[in-house]
C-alpha cells in the first residue's frame, strides 16, 4: 500500500509540473514569470526523476 | 518562443551538474573492511524481509568469540549527519577480537539517510578522513531518511504504540519510531527489524552511538533508562578518573517516546545506551558549514559563545575535532562492555584491540582504517 | 571569518536592493541575492564554485511538501468556488446567523481556526475556509482590508493552536523536548486572542450598501444542496482524522493527497460540468508568486547556511542580553520568519530554548509564546505568505500596507502576550502540568 501511495505522489507531482510547465508555455509577455515558473520546476523535475 | 527555448536551455544547464553531483552522492559506495574479528555479515532484511532489496536494509557485522557470553549491539549513524558514531562503528568493525561473547555492529543504521542530504543546511557532500595509505572518503548524510524511501510524510507523526504527536519529520527519524513495527512506515520496519533482531539474538546491550550540538543540555554524555542507569553511572566515574574526560549521565525521560534509550529498555530484556559527543558543526551559530568545521569544530561564533557562558561543554581554540570525539565513544563503549562483564561474569563480553581515547586522539581516527586495495575481496562490504 | 561573512550578508541584502530598484519581483529579487550571495562566498572560498548549483538546487527541495500542500489546496478551493458551492454556503450559514452578530462572528472564527490547528498550517485555514468566511465577513459589513486582517491574524493563531504547531514541533524535535502539553499553554491564549482579533476588529459594519449588493449577486447553481458541499469536506477532514484515530491501521496519505481526493470528490459532485484541469491550470497561474517564493527561500536559507550568514545572524541574536533579548523578540521572531518562514524557528528558535532553558525558563511554555509571534512574521516581506494569502482570498485590491495596517490592535495584543508567555514561563508551567493531566 505505501508502494502504492508513494507511486501515487510521484503522479501528484507529475501533474503539477505538467499544469507550472503549460503556464510555463502560454506565458507571452512577463520574462520574470517564465523565470519563476522554471525555478519551481527544478525540485519537482528532480524529485521526478527520483534524484533528489 | 525563442525566449522561452533560451530559458529553457538555461534550466537544463542549470540542473545537469548538480543533478550529476546529487546522483552520485546517493549512489556513491563506501568500503568497509571486515576486520580479522569479523566472523560473518549478514543483513537487517534477515529479521524482517521486507527491508530486503530496500535503501533501509543494512549491513549487520557479527564480531563472535570463542566462548560463549554476552551479546552487545553497538549502532552507529542513527542519524548520519552525526558520522562520529559510524566511524567509531567502522574502528570496531575493522579492529576489533572479541575472545568472549557476540559483539553485533550496524554502522549505518538509517542507511537510506546516509544516501539523502540535507536541504536548507548547506552541508558539504562528503567528508574525508586522514589515513596511512591516504584519504578515506564519506557520505555526509541527513538526520532523516531519504523521500526517494518514504514519501510522503504524516501531516504530523504518531508514534507507535503510544499515539505521542510528533514533527511530521520525525516519521523519517530512527530514533523516534522504536519500537517499530512490521507494517508500518519504512523507519518503523527498520526499527522492529532491529528490535527483533535484539530479540531473537537475546542481546545484552545496546549502544546507540550519537553526536549532540555543544548548546544542547543534552550532550557529551550517556542518555540511559533506569534499567541501565547505574551502569552509565559507572562508567562516567571511569572515564572521568582514568582517562580524564567527562561524560554525564542523563535519564532517559519515560514521556518521551520513540527514542532508542527509552523504547530498546521497555520492549525488550537488553539495557540501551545512547552516547552523545559534541559536534560544534550542527550548532546553529556558526560560520559555514564546511568539511574542515565538520572535522576539527572549530568555529569563531562558538568561541565567543563559550566565554559568554552559553555553551553546555568546555570549548576553546582547539575546537572539538572528530577524534576527540570518536575516542570518547569507544572508551565508553569498552568501559559499558567491561563494566558489564565484571558485574555479570556468565554474560561477560571481552574484545580487545579496539583504541581507547588517548589513543585515537594521538594517532587520529584514519589510522585505524585499512587500505581497501590491500585486502581481499571477500572482506569488502560496499555500504 | 566574522568579517568576511558579514560581506557576505551586504552583498545579499544589496542585491536583494537592486533586484527591487529594478523592479524585479520580491521572488526573482530574493533568487539574485541567494545566487549573489553564494557568488560572494565562493570568493571566500564557501562554498566551492562547483558546489554553488548544488546549493541553490538542493535548496529548492527545503518546502518541497509544502508547495505540494499549497498547490492541490488551491485546486480544491478553486473546484469548490468554480462549483458555486462557496457561494452556496456563505447564503446559508448568513440567512441563519447574520442576526445574530456576536455568534456569527464567534463562529466564522471557529472555522476559520479550525483546518490550521488541524493541520499546523495557516495556509490550509485561508486556502479551504479563507474564501466563504471573507464572503460571510463582507456581508456582515466588513470591507475588504479589515477581512483580509481578520484572515490573517486568525489564520495565524490557528498555526499556532494545538493540537498541530509546526513551530513547536519543529523546535521540540531540534531540542530533544517532547511534543506533549501544549494543549493549554498554546489552546487558551489562542482562544482568547482569536476572539479578541474577531470582535475588535469586526465588531463594526462599515460598508452595508456594497455587501447587499454583492448579496444580490451570488448566484447559486441549480441543483446546489448540502450535500454536494458537505461531501468534499467530509472527505478531506474524514482522512485527516481518520489517520489521527486509527493510525496504525491507515496508511499515511498526507496533506497533498488528501487535498486532491477532496478536490476529485468536489468535481464530482458539483451540479456544473467543470474542467478540472483547466481549473488546476488557472490556480497554478494564481500561486505561482507563493509556491516561487518557497522555492526561492529555502534556496536562500541554503546559501545563508553555507556561507555562513545564517550563523552569523543566530548568533548576534543569542548574544543579546537578557532584557532587551526579550523586547526585541517582538521584532526579531516576526522579521525572522518574514525571511526564512519555518526555517526561523530552527535558526534561532532552537538556541534561544536552549538558552532560555538553561537559564531556568520552562520551554514549553516559552515555546507556546515563541509561537505566537511568528505567525505575526507571515506577513512581513519579503515572503509574507499568510499576508499574501489573505488577501488573496479576501478578494481586496489595495495598498498591502494599508491592509496590513489594520491589524495593529491585535498585533500588538499578540506580541505582548507571546512575550509575557516567555518571560512568565516557569509561573505559567501549571499549564502543562494541566494539559497532560
Amino acid at each position: 500500500m505505501a508502494k502504492f501511495i508513494m507511486i501515487t505522489y510521484y503522479l501528484l507531482t507529475a501533474f503539477i509540473a505538467t499544469l507550472f510547465f503549460w503556464n510555463f508555455w502560454q506565458e507571452k509577455k512577463k520574462i520574470d514569470r517564465q523565470i519563476l515558473y522554471l525555478l519551481v520546476l527544478i525540485p519537482l523535475l528532480l524529485r521526478l526523476l527520483r534524484i533528489k | 518562443m525563442r525566449t522561452k527555448i533560451i530559458l529553457l536551455i538555461c534550466l537544463v544547464f542549470i540542473l545537469i551538474w548538480p543533478a550529476i553531483q546529487l546522483y552520485q552522492h546517493r549512489h556513491f559506495q563506501i568500503p568497509i573492511v571486515a576486520g580479522p574479528g569479523v566472523t560473518r555479515v549478514t543483513k537487517l532484511s534477515h529479521y524482517l524481509p521486507a527491508l530486503k532489496g530496500t535503501m533501509a536494509d543494512t549491513w549487520i557485522f557479527w564480531l563472535e568469540g570463542q566462548e560463549s557470553g554476552g551479546k552487545a549491539l553497538i549502532l552507529g549513524n542513527s542519524h548520519a549527519n552525526e558520522p562520529e558514531g559510524m566511524l567509531a562503528a567502522l574502528v570496531v568493525i575493522e579492529n576489533g577480537l572479541v575472545e568472549r561473547g557476540t559483539l553485533l555492529v550496524i554502522p549505518q543504521f538509517n542507511h537510506s539517510a546516509s544516501r539523502a542530504t540535507r536541504p536548507g543546511d548547506g552541508y558539504p557532500l562528503y567528508f574525508n578522513i586522514d589515513t596511512k595509505w591516504g584519504k578515506k572518503k564519506f557520505r555526509m548524510g541527513n538526520r532523516e531518511a531519504s523521500p526517494l524511501d518514504q514519501w510522503p510524510d504524516p501531516d504530523v507523526y504518531l508514534h507507535y504504540p503510544d499515539k505521542q504527536l510528533l514533527s511530521f519529520l520525525d516519521a523519517r527519524n530512527v530514533n523516534r519510531t522504536w519500537p517499530g513495527r512490521p507494517k508500518g512506515l519504512l523507519m518503523e520496519q527498520v526499527t522492529y527489524a532491529a528490535m527483533e533482531l535484539i530479540r531473537q539474538e537475546k542481546v545484552d546491550l545496546v549502544i546507540d552511538i550519537h553526536g549532540a550540538e555543544t548548546m544542547f543540555p543534552v550532550t557529551n554524555c550517556i542518555v540511559a533508562p533506569e534499567k541501565s542507569a547505574k551502569l552509565a553511572t559507572m562508567v562516567s566515574l571511569t572515564v572521568k578518573a582514568t582517562e580524564k574526560f567527562d561524560n554525564h549521565v542523563e535519564p532517559s525521560p519515560p514521556k518521551f517516546r520513540g527514542l532508542s534509550h527509552r523504547e530498546i529498555g521497555d520492549y525488550s530484556d537488553a539495557m540501551p545506551f545512547l552516547l552523545e559527543a559534541p559536534i560544534p558543526f550542527l550548532d546553529q551559530p556558526t560560520g559555514p558549514k564546511t568539511e574542515k568545521f565538520l572535522l576539527d569544530g572549530k568555529d569563531p561564533f562558538l568561541l565567543r559563545l563559550s566565554r559568554k557562558n552559553k555553551l553546555f561543554v568546555p570549548y576553546d581554540e582547539t575546537g572539538w575535532p572528530i577524534d576527540k570525539r570518536v575516542g570518547q565513544h569507544l572508551s565508553v563503549t569498552l568501559e559499558i562492555l567491561r563494566q558489564y562483564s565484571r558485574r555479570t561474569p556468565e554474560r561477560s563480553i571481552i574484545i580487545h584491540n579496539v583504541p581507547r581515547y588517548a589513543e585515537v586522539v594521538e594517532k587520529g581516527v584514519g589510522y585505524y582504517f585499512q587500505d581497501p586495495s590491500q585486502v581481499r575481496r571477500d572482506r569488502i562490504y560496499l555500504n | 571569518m566574522i568579517a568576511k561573512i558579514a560581506v557576505v550578508l551586504i552583498s545579499m541584502v544589496v542585491a536583494y536592493l537592486v533586484g527591487q530598484w529594478r523592479r524585479f519581483s520580491v521572488e526573482l529579487s530574493l533568487f539574485l541575492a541567494a545566487f549573489l550571495g553564494a557568488g560572494c562566498g565562493a570568493i571566500f572560498s564557501t562554498p566551492p564554485w562547483q558546489e554553488i548549483l548544488r546549493h541553490l538546487v538542493e535548496g529548492s527541495f527545503t518546502y518541497l511538501d509544502v508547495i505540494l500542500v499549497f498547490s492541490t489546496a488551491t485546486i480544491f478551493m478553486a473546484v469548490l468556488r468554480e462549483s458555486g458551492g462557496i457561494d452556496y454556503v456563505v447564503q446559508a450559514t448568513m440567512n441563519s446567523l447574520g442576526k445574530i452578530r456576536p455568534l456569527a462572528l464567534f463562529i466564522l472564527m471557529v472555522i476559520v481556526l479550525i483546518p490550521g490547528a488541524l493541520t499546523g498550517a495557516g495556509s490550509v485555514s485561508l486556502l479551504v475556509v479563507g474564501a466563504p468566511v471573507a464572503a460571510a465577513l463582507h456581508h456582515l459589513g466588513l470591507s475588504r482590508p479589515r477581512i483580509a486582517a481578520i484572515l490573517f491574524i486568525l489564520a495565524g493563531l490557528s498555526a499556532a493552536a494545538p493540537p498541530v504547531n509546526i513551530w513547536a514541533m519543529i523546535l521540540c524535535a531540534g531540542t530533544a523536548i517532547p511534543y506533549v502539553g501544549f494543549e493549554l499553554p498554546l489552546g487558551l491564549p489562542v482562544i482568547f486572542l482569536g476572539t479578541l482579533t474577531i470582535f475588535s476588529l469586526g465588531w463594526r459594519p462599515e460598508k452595508i450598501a456594497e455587501a447587499k449588493e454583492n448579496w444580490e449577486k451570488m448566484d447559486i447553481p441549480k441543483g446546489m444542496s448540502w450535500w454536494r458541499i458537505a461531501l468534499p469536506f467530509m472527505v478531506l477532514f474524514g482522512l485527516i482524522l481518520a489517520y489521527r484515530l486509527w493510525p496504525f491501521n491507515l496508511p499515511v496519505l498526507g496533506l497533498p493527497l488528501q487535498f486532491f481526493l477532496g478536490s476529485i470528490t468536489a468535481w464530482l459532485t458539483s451540479p456544473k460540468k467543470l474542467n478540472f484541469f483547466l481549473i488546476s491550470r488557472e490556480t497554478m497561474v494564481r500561486i505561482l508568486p507563493l509556491v516561487s517564493t518557497m522555492v526561492v527561500i529555502g534556496m536562500l536559507q541554503q546559501v545563508m547556511t553555507a556561507t555562513g550568514v545564517r550563523g552569523l545572524i543566530s548568533y548576534a541574536v543569542i548574544s543579546i542580553p537578557l532584557v532587551l533579548l526579550f523586547i526585541s523578540l517582538a521584532v526579531i521572531i516576526p522579521i525572522s520568519e518574514g525571511v526564512l518562514t519555518y526555517g526561523a524557528a530552527a535558526i534561532l528558535g532552537i538556541p534561544l530554548i536552549w538558552y532560555l532553558d538553561s537559564l531556568g525558563y520552562h520551554a514549553t511554555v516559552a515555546i507556546s509564546g515563541l509561537s505566537l509571534l511568528w505567525p505575526l512574521g507571515d506577513g512581513l516581506p519579503p515572503t509574507a505568505l499568510i499576508g499574501r494569502l489573505s488577501v488573496m482570498v479576501s478578494n481586496y485590491e489595495g495598498s498591502y500596507w494599508s491592509f496590513l495596517r489594520k491589524t495593529w490592535f491585535p498585533w500588538i495584543i499578540i506580541t505582548l502576550a507571546g512575550i509575557l508567555m516567555v518571560i512568565f514561563s516557569a509561573k505559567l508551567s501549571f499549564l502543562v502540568r494541566w494539559s497532560t493531566g
